[in-house]
């Protein structure tokens, strides 16, 4: 496990080891690896005297924490209620068939994990789909292969 | 900005308010102001502005043309749109590309870019300024307004319209109470969800003696589809700040928190940067401005969290904890953050603050209706042409909002309903369209106002599938404290879930409605308490849609895939398997696509000729490009069978004895005698004419439809055992009662409509004047008449081009027109038809309407027609066309040809038949396709009045199921089936490239000249390659069913 223990020493230090600050200390150990590692985990609920259960809890409760790694690119398809009477779902679907994973999960290779949204409030511009940054308006299942080709790119800045 | 000094007193604030203003007026340079925010710069916005300051650098003007990068200006459609000061120009959907020419020709030359405006679709006028914008003209943008005027990250543009002086007068002129006074005056309500009265929630807090006191500010924006705090927290931070700090002036609070959704990012940006604007000039910390205020601002991020929208989730959240809420009392502004009294309110709430202090509560009050004052943020989204947010007075209608601000449903669909509040709100149904949106309306009605989210549903949406939609993301959010929330949405969402499989049951309706009840009664926070009102909302609205969910296995709206499987397939009336036959046809299978075919349709080359082929229509292909070409694919494999000599021979059955009489031989009757045939009936066809085949074989000419395609098809009834009796007249020849006494069991009337409409103008009498069907069935049955040289066709449907297509082979026909009141967007012909006419010379005179005959001696010689004009729309959804005063024409003429309309001629039904008639139109049991008296049973167009081919053939499939249970004495119930395909095809493997180059084939004709003065059959085949390479394309929706799924292994 290459978890850069310094890195969430940081982290937790930053917030000053306070036990109210652990969302935001998790926030950025997630921002950092990308996910929450077990390691990390246990340095924080050792740093800030709260049981490992308690960090789990809230690891789990909430959805923005991951306890796996995720790929190098985040496709998140927005399921928000404009997205979704506007074929927001079938354009999920289109994902998963074409990296042949389900929400939640990475691709074989570490290039994509395929996520959802309840909404991103880009409601006017649906169906949206945003890969790491970037938001792609009016997505049809058509326009898939071609989003997704454009972070296949080796090279590309993601 | 940077150089901003800080601000030690009231006074420097009031100078660094003042010297902003000055500045802001003194500043004549031109503005281009940007929208930016998360909807803008995912249209591009960013590259609109580093583009725009090129050319300005370009054109050496980058110092004199300021460029504004402001916030979301609402109307997300226009996106990227820029506002060019001093003229307000608006220009809408701008590509960066276009920079040079905004610069060189507005800028430079105060030339406007016509094309860049915006056009209303309705009118077609264009609009130069934001205000003159139908969607901006009823709206009083109060809170939004300020975002086009400033930028989010510059706390002096804030300055220079009068920020932060709402919290001067409050921290100057007013004492805490005074404050907490003006906000109960205003009668403003949380924006949140609930609409407590701010004011008294203010005055709790303001009561308790514990300290210190917080204030919240929730922008854990959680409502799918809501989206008014985002853009009022990226395009305006420091509003929201203003009001925050008011609060805490008010209520005693020393810290603020912002509790802000981590998916939003600009708006995390923005509010941060705006703290440190704060911080940087001295506006929070310890005295602020040597007042003794003290105050301080901190943001924590949401984690995704639906539930943490709850006040009591919302503090545990902060608190590092899971976001589970607790048993209120005591309340939040009793005890709230570290125990603390608290006051949260929604990001839209606090925006109205700084507005309230500076106008007066009286004067927000005087804005909206008795109890919900000032105005409101709507996100208008879904199916609506002008998506974005719309900020209008309290008691607005809906209809105005829809219609004048909305510019009404893409596609000239339906609206359905409005589904408002969120996922605890409810759905509101078209007949309400009137409705005045207000807190107390909205909950009269069955629905909240909630956050203040406006999704717009049309024909398109399936209610169960939208109830379905909010349970699943509730049943996902719930946090799991209340049993009866963790476990009623669960069940709730099953049972949903299982309805719009098709697997629903009768009882499911009530179960949904107690199991909503309980959820409601026993959950302790707002998330459990209002998880039943999706249900709730659209049961009592659209309950009938359930029902044929469970009962029929229908989706009206062709959404919910269990039930639907392929479109072409469902919405297909006689229950052709499109989407089989194509996939068989993509793998060369041609001869078992033809018995698929022929499965269902016992008529397959007339229908690949005239169907009107609500199958493509429905083709999902067609969504983002064109449909599959389902026609013409079907017309391959019967070409490619009768030229292989591939015949289908129906298997025996066992005889039954009962005999059936069926009165009319056209496309219901045909296929009523072939299915009872094939359920071991002898069924006797009693045909008027001479031939049979009804309307396909004497009301479409031979370049549509051949009399041998007709002849041979009848032949291939006739040999699967049905006797076809012709010039059998009913009520001559025959009579129902006769039948009967003749031993008949079961008579079926299919006797078409063939009786034309007058349309009642003077002079329709004369020689000359013929009506389409009797001229088409003249010349099909061949004989010959001479129609002169000048024709003219009155009529928009099918027949009328029929006639008039036939009308211009005759020899010495010259000149054909056909005169229709309406434009060619609401003709009711095919579109092919259309466009097949007008090659060939046809002549179609749009929004004309003939008012009179002109005839010598007896004999027409022309006709007077008025132009018309599209008014408003009439009941049927389409524009009525009113006629333009003083435009009348006449037009010579040796031929009117009229296509108005036919109706059925059932005059051969007496009193004593017991046979009810609606006008001219049996009345039939849906159900059962009985008539009102026992045995005897009807369809086609002699029920409905003229209609399509395979409408009246799906009669004659349903009346021969009806009858054999008739005959057999079995319940009169009709059976239904969810859609599945008799067999899964695997799928072809089709690479990127050929997907991408893929389109739909162009059908083969006979040129206009080779169809001159002949009824040669015009539409030809698909080659076998073009019909594959078609077949190819198709998307295979068959597929997407757990069954299908099933069948082919779960990944293709």
């Amino acid at each position: 496990m290459d978890v850069q223990i310094d890195r969430v020493n940081a982290a937790i230090l930053k917030h000053k080891s306070r036990k109210k600050a652990l969302i935001a200390i998790l926030q950025d150990i997630q921002a950092e690896h990308n996910y929450l590692p077990p390691d990390a985990l246990r340095a924080v609920a050792r740093s800030l005297g709260v049981p490992l259960i308690d960090v789990i809890g809230v690891a789990t409760f909430y959805r923005a924490f991951s306890l796996k790694p995720r790929g190098r690119h985040i496709v998140t398809v927005c399921l928000g209620t404009a997205c979704h009477i506007r074929g927001g779902p079938k354009i999920l679907e289109e994902f998963e068939r074409k990296l042949a994973v389900k929400p939640g999960e990475t691709t074989p290779d570490g290039q994509f994990t395929l996520e959802t949204v309840a909404c991103l409030g880009c409601c006017a511009i649906g169906p949206v789909v945003v890969v790491d940054r970037d938001y792609h308006a009016h997505t049809t299942t058509r326009k898939v292969d071609g989003i997704l080709k454009r972070y296949r790119k080796p090279g590309r800045p993601s | 900005m940077k150089n901003l000094p800080r601000l030690q007193s009231v006074r420097d604030l009031k100078k660094a308010v003042a010297d902003a203003k000055r500045r802001r007026a003194e500043d004549k340079r031109p503005v281009l102001t940007v929208s930016a925010g998360t909807c803008g710069r995912a249209r591009g916005s960013l590259k609109v502005i580093s583009a725009l300051e090129k050319s300005l650098k370009t054109a050496k003007l980058e110092k004199k043309v300021r460029i504004r990068v402001t916030g979301c200006h609402g109307f997300c459609e226009a996106e990227p749109n820029i506002i060019i000061q001093p003229q307000d120009l608006f220009y809408q959907k701008v590509d960066p590309k276009r920079a040079d020419e905004i610069i060189g020709q507005t800028i430079k030359k105060k030339k406007v870019l016509e094309d860049l405006l915006y056009k209303d679709p309705a009118t077609g006028a264009t609009a130069c300024e934001e205000h003159e914008i139908p969607f901006y003209k009823k709206q009083n943008r109060l809170v939004l307004g300020d975002n086009a005027l400033i930028d989010p990250t510059r706390i002096d543009d804030y300055f220079s319209i009068g920020g932060y002086g709402a919290l001067l007068k409050a921290l100057t002129k007013m004492s805490p109470e005074e404050v907490i006074g003006e906000v109960k005056t205003s009668g403003l309500r949380g924006r949140g969800g609930a609409g407590f009265p701010t004011g008294r929630k203010w005055e709790v807090a303001r009561a308790q003696k514990a300290t210190p006191k917080s204030i919240i500010c929730n922008a854990d924006e959680g409502d799918p589809g809501a989206y008014m705090d985002r853009s009022l927290l990226e395009g305006n931070p420091h509003r929201v700040l203003e009001g925050m700090m008011i609060g805490a002036f008010a209520i005693g609070a020393r810290e603020g928190v912002i509790y802000v959704r981590d998916e939003y990012p600009l708006a995390v940006e923005n509010v941060t940067i705006a703290i440190e604007a704060l911080r940087r000039v001295g506006l929070v910390g310890e005295n602020i401005l040597g007042t003794g205020f003290d105050f301080d601002f901190k943001i924590a991020k949401g984690a995704g969290a639906f539930v943490c929208g709850e006040e009591t989730a919302m503090i545990a959240s902060i608190e590092g904890r899971v976001g589970e809420p607790r048993q209120r009392p005591p309340y939040p502004a009793m005890k709230g953050l570290g125990g603390k009294p608290t006051i949260i309110n929604n990001v839209e709430t606090w925006g109205n603050i700084p507005l309230i202090i500076t106008k007066g509560g009286a004067a927000f009050a005087s804005i909206g209706t008795a109890g919900s004052k000032g105005t409101k943020i709507f996100s208008l989204v879904g199916k609506i042409n002008n998506t974005g947010l719309v900020e209008v007075p309290m008691g607005i209608t809906l209809r105005e909002i829809i219609y004048d601000i909305g510019g009404g449903i893409p596609g000239d669909k339906k609206f359905k309903a409005v589904q408002t509040g969120g996922p605890a709100g409810g759905c509101l149904p078209a007949s309400k369209i009137d409705l005045p949106i207000d807190y107390e309306s909205l909950a009269a009605a069955g629905s909240i106002m909630g956050s203040g989210g406006m999704i717009v549903m049309d024909e398109s949406t399936c209610m169960v599938d939208v109830a379905k939609y909010f349970l699943n993301f509730l049943r996902d959010e719930s946090c799991g404290k209340c049993v009866s929330c963790r476990e009623g949405t669960q069940r709730l969402w099953e049972i949903v879930k299982r309805i719009s499989e098709g697997q629903g049951k009768d009882d499911d309706l009530v179960l949904l409605e107690e199991l909503a009840e309980s959820v409601k009664d026993a959950s302790m926070c707002g998330l459990g308490q209002n998880a039943a009102n999706p249900v709730l909302s659209t049961l009592k609205y659209f309950k009938a849609e359930y029902r044929q969910h469970i009962r029929r296995k229908k989706c009206p709206a062709l959404v919910c895939k269990e039930i639907v499987s392929s479109p072409c397939h469902y919405v297909c009336p006689i229950g052709q398997e499109a989407s089989t036959y194509i996939a068989l046809v993509a793998q060369g299978r041609y001869e078992e696509a033809y018995r698929v075919i022929l499965k269902d349709n016992p008529l397959p080359s007339i229908c690949a000729r005239v169907c009107h082929h609500p199958c493509e229509t429905a083709c999902r292909a067609g969504e983002s490009g064109d449909p599959i070409s389902i026609r013409a694919i079907k017309r391959f494999v019967l070409d490619w069978a009768e030229a292989n000599g591939v015949r289908y021979v129906p298997e025996p059955v066992r005889q039954n004895k009962e005999k059936i009489a069926i009165i009319g031989g056209g496309p219901a009757g045909l296929t009523a005698g072939y299915f009872l045939a094939r359920k071991g009936y002898r069924p006797t066809i009693y045909e008027a004419l001479s031939v049979a085949g009804g309307m396909t074989a004497v009301g479409i000419p031979d370049h549509r439809l051949p009399k041998e395609v007709v002849a041979r098809e009848v032949e291939f009834i006739k040999a699967s055992g049905v006797t076809i009796r012709t010039g059998q007249v009913l009520g001559h020849d025959i009579t129902i009662d006769g039948l009967f006494r003749d031993g008949y069991k079961a008579v079926f009337c299919s006797t078409g409509a063939g009786k034309s409409l007058a349309m009642g103008i003077p002079g329709e009498e004369a020689e000359g004047v013929l009506h389409s069907l009797e001229y088409l069935r003249e010349i099909n049955l061949g004989q010959t008449v001479p129609v002169g040289k000048r024709v003219c066709v009155v009529g928009g449907g099918n027949s009328a081009i029929d006639a008039a297509r036939a009308a211009h082979r005759q020899p010495g026909c010259e000149k054909v027109s056909i005169l229709y009141r309406r434009t060619k967007a609401e003709m009711p012909a095919l579109a092919e038809e259309v466009d097949a006419a007008i090659e060939e010379g046809i002549d179609i005179q749009f929004l004309v309407a003939p008012i009179r005959v002109i005839t010598e001696y007896g004999k027409a010689t022309a006709i007077e027609c008025v132009r018309m004009r599209l008014g408003d729309k009439d009941a049927s959804g389409r524009r009525r066309p009113v006629p333009i005063e003083g435009s009348n024409f006449t037009m010579p003429l040796e031929t009117l040809i009229l296509a108005i309309s036919e109706r059925p001629d059932t005059s051969y039904i007496g009193e004593g038949d017991e046979i009810r008639r609606v006008e001219e139109n049996i009345h039939i049991d849906e159900e059962t396709a009985m008539t009102t008296r026992a045995g005897v049973f009807a369809g086609g167009d002699a029920v409905t009045g003229p209609n399509m081919v395979v409408e009246a053939m799906a009669a004659g499939k349903l009346a021969a199921e009806m009858i054999e249970k008739y005959v057999r004495g079995l319940p009169m119930q009709r059976d239904y089936w969810l859609t599945r395909p008799s067999m899964y095809v695997p799928p072809v493997s089709v690479s990127e490239a050929e997907a991408a180059r893929a389109e739909r084939p162009k059908i083969p004709h006979l040129s206009p000249a080779q169809r001159r003065k002949n009824f040669r059959e015009v539409e030809m085949t698909l080659s076998e390659e073009a019909a594959c390479r078609e077949a190819r394309r198709c998307l295979r929706c068959d597929l997407e069913t757990q069954d299908g799924k099933a069948a082919v292994g779960a990944k293709p």
